[in-house]
Parts: structure tokens; C-alpha cells; sequence
């Protein structure tokens, strides 16, 4: 274990550690679980895909057990429900339990009591704003904090909520590759532009951050030629942009793609989006409060 | 009333006599800090300025701790003074995050020993009886707010009464640090901080802090 001396600390850029070493990569995790679970259920409704549905249900109750797990005291996560007039957390966690809450009642009521359309659409709808919530919460908890320059940003939340669709859409791909090849087809097409969009806010909270503050601009050197390099670069633009796009191109022009060639995909946006949620959350340096020299 | 306090820089030595009395004071475990002493350099040579800043949680009037804390466990109490309730705090972080003098440390491991392998040493043993911290929430300054209370009890006046004086301010050997209240605008501490021109410490993250630095 690395000993910090007294005259160490915050004498220059220091990292956040909290939400991402040790426990907690768990919340890392709840972020993008959190997004890709929101993104899929309002793709999922807009496409009337119940088994994406159902995943994006699933990936919301992991995000929960994630959350859990980043707790130090899990067993008194009933207290996060206390605070939602200030506290993104609690919000998010109030998020979250009235997503799985209307989720279920709308899957169950969707698989075998089909015919009650009203109160379906209903609870789609209800869902639907939740699994919103659930996404762009995770941003606005991330971009409230004013102490890290770099996360204070209006564009973490949108960028959090697109990335979210992007790998939602993603898996509502893969779970609808056997199926309708009409709906497919359609599904590629909104996925080329949320990649695009993705790839241009990106662009653009980057060039905005640098602008911000030194210590913003120190975080995007990290991010861009820095210690994080490898991840933004391997992790976040080829992985989560550059493949799916050139495959999204490709499929463009031959018309009906390999399996092997989605499934790449998939896989590929779903790397890239965990990445930029650690990638961000890792960039987070708090402003020295001394000069070191 | 609103406690705060006035830190003359030119007095500080750097001795970290207040980092010890706290420690005792509070029984505080290995790695915790509830203040420090941060020593930097500014300029060049040959006018090179050191930078010996005695800080701690700031008790900020706008405390985005508080407001981040999705449990309350973070509070504010009227006197302005943050504390942490350990028994609500479910150890998420969140205040630690929001914190821009990054004043709040996690306290998460109660086996480790101030000479590991050695045992806990008399000071540990009583300190866990009188003091006892729980692993798994976050810990910080509390401006003494035992000494505070039951000096108040016992009729005395925090910043003048040494009993209810926090035990960095008394511990001082060249009285660098001065303590009062800051609504009291006939307090030595409101004096020292007009007369001597006191300032926040980084004003600029705009959470209004308590603690005053005289250059």
C-alpha cells in the first residue's frame, strides 16, 4: 500500500478514487448497468420486443445488486430513499425501484394477460419515463459534483443517456436477430444514428471540458494522452464508436449482414460503453488546494 | 450562532501539534485524518514563498455534502457545525465525492493496529471504549462538538473556555488558530478576522466555508 504523506495530499491533481478503486468499481458498474437497462426498455417499448423488455429488467435489478455491492453497509440501503430532494442518489434509487415495480406488473400483465391493452400501454408508458430516469440520473449524479471539474459538465447527463440507448439498442439487436428482419433493418438504422450522435457528443464534452478548467483540462489530457489513453482510445472509441459504425456502414451497403458481423457489434458497443463509464469516473481529478511548486 | 475559525498562516510553524491532539482527542485509527497540514511552495527562485496550510472540514455554510447524502446521515446542526451520523451512513461515498477540500476520509478496516502485528497499545484499547468508531462510514472534523457541548453545559464560552475549546485550537503552541462565533459580530474571532483581512480557503468552489486564513 502506497503511504501518503501529509505534505502529499492535494498538493496537485489527485484523482478520485472513491468511485472507482475497490469497491468502487461496483458503482461504475450500477452506472452502465443502469444506462444500458433504461436504453433497452425504451427501445425495447418503441419496438414491442417483450424478451428485451425482460432483459433490460434483468440488467435493472443487476444494477441494483451492483449498487448494493458498492455499499458498505447494504443492509441499510432503505435509508437511500430519505433524501430525493437533494440527493441524485436517492432520486436514482427511487429511480430504480419504481422501474422494476412497473416493469414487472407490465411484463407479467404482457405475457399472460395480453389482452388488457390499456393498462399495458399503461404501465409502458410509466416504464418507459422511469427507464428514462434510471439512464440520466447516473449522469446528473455524476455532473452535480462541483468539486470535479470534469464531470461538472450539462453534457454528462445526455452523453450517459446516449451511450445508455446505444448499448440498449445493442442488445435489442442481438435479442431480435432470428426474428423480424423488417424490425431489424429498422433497428440498425436508429443504431447508425445514436452512434453517430454518441460519437459527436463525445466530440463535443470533450472540446467543452477542455475550455472549463485547468484541472477539466488536465483530466482530458489524461483521457486523451495520459494515463487513460489506452482505455479511451481501445475501450471508448474503438470499441463503444469505430467498430459499430464500420460495421454499420458495411451492413449499410451489402444489405442483409452476417450473424458473426452483429454479433461483433454488439459485443463491441457494450465494451465501449462500460469503458466510458470508467473512463469518465477514472478522468475525475479534484483542483489542488496548494501549488506543489 | 455559526462556530468558525480564523487560522493565522504566519504563526503556523508546521508542527502538526493540532494533526496530534485531534488524533488523541478522537481517538482516531491509523490512516484517519480528521485534519492535516498541507505544505507547498509558490514562486521561484529566489522569491520563493512555503505554503503551510492547517485545514480541516470546513463546516461550510453551503455544505454539498449534506446535500448529496441520500440518507441524512450527513447533517447540519444549527450551530453550522457537519457531522456524521455512523449509525445512518450506509457508506456510499457520495459525500466524499462532493467534498472539493477532500476533508472526509472512509474508515474501513478496525483490525489495523498503530504497530501492526504488535497488538492494539493501551491509548487503541481505551479509545475503542470511549471513542469507538464504526468501520464502513465516512468520518470528518466535527469542530469538537463534545467539547463544544459540554462546555456550553457547563456554562463555559467555546474559543475562550480551553474545555470547550477543540483540541487543535488549545493544543496550538504559538496560538495560530482562533475560535468563536462567526454570527457574533463582537467575537474575537469576528475582530481577528476584520483586522487581519481573513479569507476562505479557495472561495472560488462557493460553499461558504467556516474557516477563515489570515496571510
Amino acid at each position: 500500500m502506497i503511504q501518503m504523506k501529509p505534505y502529499e495530499f492535494m498538493v496537485k491533481y489527485t484523482q478520485q478514487k472513491d468511485w472507482i478503486d475497490g469497491r468502487g468499481n461496483f458503482i461504475a458498474f450500477a452506472f452502465f448497468l443502469g444506462g444500458i437497462s433504461g436504453g433497452l426498455y425504451m427501445a425495447a417499448a418503441y419496438f414491442d420486443s417483450l424478451l428485451g423488455m425482460f432483459v433490460a429488467w434483468l440488467l435493472s435489478l443487476l444494477m441494483g445488486v451492483s449498487y448494493l455491492a458498492h455499499l458498505s453497509h447494504p443492509f441499510r440501503s432503505w435509508r437511500m430513499f430519505m433524501k430525493p430532494g437533494t440527493s441524485w442518489i436517492a432520486r436514482g434509487f427511487i429511480f430504480i425501484m419504481l422501474f422494476i415495480g412497473f416493469t414487472t406488473i407490465q411484463l407479467i400483465l404482457s405475457q399472460w394477460v395480453p389482452e388488457a391493452t390499456t393498462a399495458i400501454t399503461t404501465l409502458k408508458v410509466l416504464a418507459g419515463i422511469f427507464a428514462f430516469a434510471q439512464s440520466i440520473y447516473t449522469g446528473f449524479a455524476v455532473s452535480y459534483v462541483s468539486a470535479i471539474k470534469v464531470w461538472n459538465s450539462a453534457i454528462v447527463p445526455i452523453l450517459f443517456v446516449t451511450c445508455g440507448l446505444s448499448g440498449g439498442l445493442a442488445i435489442l439487436l442481438a435479442v431480435t436477430m432470428a426474428g423480424d428482419h423488417a424490425q431489424l433493418v429498422a433497428l440498425e438504422n436508429v443504431t447508425r444514428v445514436v452512434l453517430v450522435a454518441l460519437a459527436i457528443i463525445i466530440g463535443v464534452y470533450l472540446w467543452n471540458t477542455t475550455y472549463s478548467s485547468t484541472a477539466a483540462k488536465e483530466a482530458v489530457k489524461r483521457l486523451i494522452g495520459g494515463s487513460l489513453a489506452p482505455l479511451f482510445w481501445v475501450g471508448v472509441f474503438l470499441f463503444g464508436i469505430a467498430i459499430p459504425i464500420i460495421i454499420s456502414i458495411i451492413t449499410y451497403f451489402v444489405g442483409e449482414a452476417s450473424s458473426g458481423l452483429l454479433v461483433t457489434a454488439v459485443v463491441s458497443e457494450i465494451i465501449g460503453g462500460l469503458a466510458l463509464r470508467f473512463a469518465i469516473l477514472k478522468a475525475g481529478v479534484y483542483t489542488p488546494l496548494l501549488p506543489a511548486e | 450562532m455559526r462556530w468558525g475559525m480564523a487560522i493565522e498562516l504566519k504563526r503556523c510553524i508546521g508542527c502538526y501539534e493540532c494533526v496530534l491532539a485531534c488524533k488523541a482527542e478522537h481517538f482516531l485509527p491509523p490512516d484517519i485524518f480528521w485534519n492535516r497540514v498541507l505544505i507547498g511552495e509558490s514562486g521561484k527562485y529566489p522569491t520563493v514563498t512555503k505554503l503551510i496550510y492547517n485545514v480541516r472540514c470546513n463546516h461550510c455554510a453551503d455544505p454539498p455534502c449534506v446535500k448529496v447524502c441520500p440518507t441524512g446521515a450527513t447533517q447540519q446542526r444549527e450551530d453550522g457545525i457537519v457531522w456524521v451520523d455512523e449509525d445512518k451512513c450506509v457508506g456510499c461515498r457520495y459525500c466524499m465525492i462532493a467534498c472539493p477540500y477532500q476533508m472526509r476520509s472512509m474508515y474501513e478496516d478496525d483490525s489495523k493496529e498503530y504497530f501492526p502485528g504488535q497488538g492494539l497499545t493501551e491509548h487503541e484499547k481505551v479509545g475503542r471504549e470511549l471513542y469507538p468508531h464504526k468501520p464502513g462510514v465516512v468520518q470528518k472534523c466535527v469542530f469538537c462538538k463534545e467539547r463544544i457541548d459540554s462546555g456550553m453545559a457547563a456554562g463555559l464560552t467555546p474559543g475562550v473556555d480551553r474545555e470547550a475549546t477543540p483540541a487543535c485550537v488549545t493544543s496550538c503552541p504559538t496560538k495560530a488558530i482562533h475560535f468563536g462565533d462567526l454570527d457574533d459580530p463582537n467575537s474575537e474571532i469576528n475582530r481577528v478576522i476584520k483586522e487581519k483581512h481573513g479569507h476562505p480557503f479557495h472561495p472560488e468552489f462557493g460553499t461558504d466555508p467556516s474557516i477563515y486564513y489570515i496571510d
